[in-house]
């Protein structure tokens, strides 16, 4: 923006690069957060409202038990019903009550890692707030964005929602154990994600039958190994 | 909801830039890209509604939607992306988003503009 001057400004001022102070100040938060959280793996899954995320979130919890040590903070708009499920479960969760807001920003994030422990932690999971729009435009510091999309939604969401997808590393489609009863096309839906982002894994899942779940566990401990790898080189 | 708060950003932006000038300014102009999912209509609404908490802000609003861009590595070269099929030409897949993330104040215009002076300044 231009510098501010004791003149009156008349006429037009050309203003170059004024990125917008909200996402200016969100990338900066987002920043500090990638750095205070370099040894453990940060997912942030997005998905419509009622995609099954925090269900998943108490399957894989089941799973990687033995193995892995999982944290949850999970955004809503109100209520802490969903960090209350995950505790039932002995999930390290915490809530993040956004007060009616679409979307976590990372000064949220930032906030709440004070009130988590993290020691030991492998893996935090942010699950975002219900919305494939808003939620695509904030990082909160993750070194993935998985996206999930449920059976039920229909097959045409990527390309309603393109920003999400693009910057997505994993597809997930969930409630796999209701595509016989509905005209939803895996192919359809990963092609259409895939002319988005042709990197763009995906993986099928249920939580009500187990479907897919165990090979989301492995994509989740290889990205775990490849982040402690990639910190160790770094320290 | 997301659009308030873009709006709100705007006016404090413009604060910081222009202390004091609000009232004085005509008009803002944005430049957004296709991919920062602000709906132009969606954001004059908000822009309506927030202006009527800022005393004396006269100035109107005026978006300028991008179209994606993205840069093939293997070309050396930009495509605009149509359909959201991020493709160059060549047939090789590209993230390389040269345009259409934006979210910028591009221009921003003050009443009492004696023209003259204007074209005197940019002279120089
Ligand atoms: N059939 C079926 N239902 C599921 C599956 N996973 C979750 N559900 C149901 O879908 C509904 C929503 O699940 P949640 O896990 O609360 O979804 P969510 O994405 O966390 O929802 P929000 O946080 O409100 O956006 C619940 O009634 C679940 O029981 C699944 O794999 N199959
Ligand atoms: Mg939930
Ligand atoms: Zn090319």
């Amino acid at each position: 923006m231009t510098p501010k001057s004791n003149y009156a400004p008349v006429g037009s001022v050309w203003c170059d690069n004024t990125t917008m102070n909200l996402l200016k100040a969100n990338d900066y938060v987002a920043k500090i957060i990638r750095e205070k959280l370099k040894d453990l793996l940060v997912i942030n899954l997005c998905s419509s409202p009622g995609s099954g995320k925090t269900t998943l979130m108490q399957e894989t919890s089941k799973l990687l038990n033995e193995k892995l040590n999982m944290a949850v903070l999970v955004g809503d708009p109100e209520t802490e019903r969903d960090a209350i499920r995950m505790k039932q479960v002995g999930i390290n969760a915490l809530q993040i009550v956004t007060g009616g807001m679409c979307h976590i920003e990372a000064q949220m994030i930032l906030q709440a890692l004070d009130h988590i422990n993290l020691d030991g932690v492998d893996v935090l999971i942010i699950e975002n707030v219900g919305n494939l729009v808003c939620p695509a435009a904030f990082d909160l510091g993750e070194d993935f964005r998985v996206t999930m999309i449920s059976s039920t939604e229909g097959d045409d969401k990527p390309k309603k929602y393109p920003r999400m997808f693009l910057t997505s590393e994993l597809m997930l489609v969930s409630k796999a154990d209701l595509l016989p009863y509905v005209p939803f096309s895996i192919n359809a839906v990963t092609q259409d994600a895939r002319d988005i982002n042709a990197d763009l894994e995906v993986i099928t899942i249920s939580s009500l039958n187990g479907v897919g779940l165990l090979q989301w566990c492995a994509w989740l401990e290889r990205k775990i190994i490849e982040k402690k790898q990639k910190s160790f080189r770094i320290n | 909801m997301h659009e308030i708060s873009l709006v709100r950003n705007i006016f404090k932006t413009l604060e910081e830039a222009f202390p004091g000038q609000l009232g004085n300014i005509s008009n803002i102009s944005m430049r957004v890209g296709l991919l920062s999912n602000v709906q132009p209509i969606l954001m004059q609404n908000a822009f309506a509604a927030v202006k009527q908490d800022e005393q004396d802000c006269r100035a109107s609003l005026c978006i300028e939607v991008l179209p994606i861009i993205i840069y093939c590595v293997s070309c050396n070269k930009n495509t605009e992306v149509h359909n959201f099929k991020f493709f160059c030409s060549c047939g090789s897949p590209s993230r390389k988003i040269v345009q259409g993330e934006e979210l910028l104040i591009s221009r921003v215009e003050f009443f009492d503009s004696d023209m003259t002076r204007v074209r005197k300044q940019e002279d120089t």
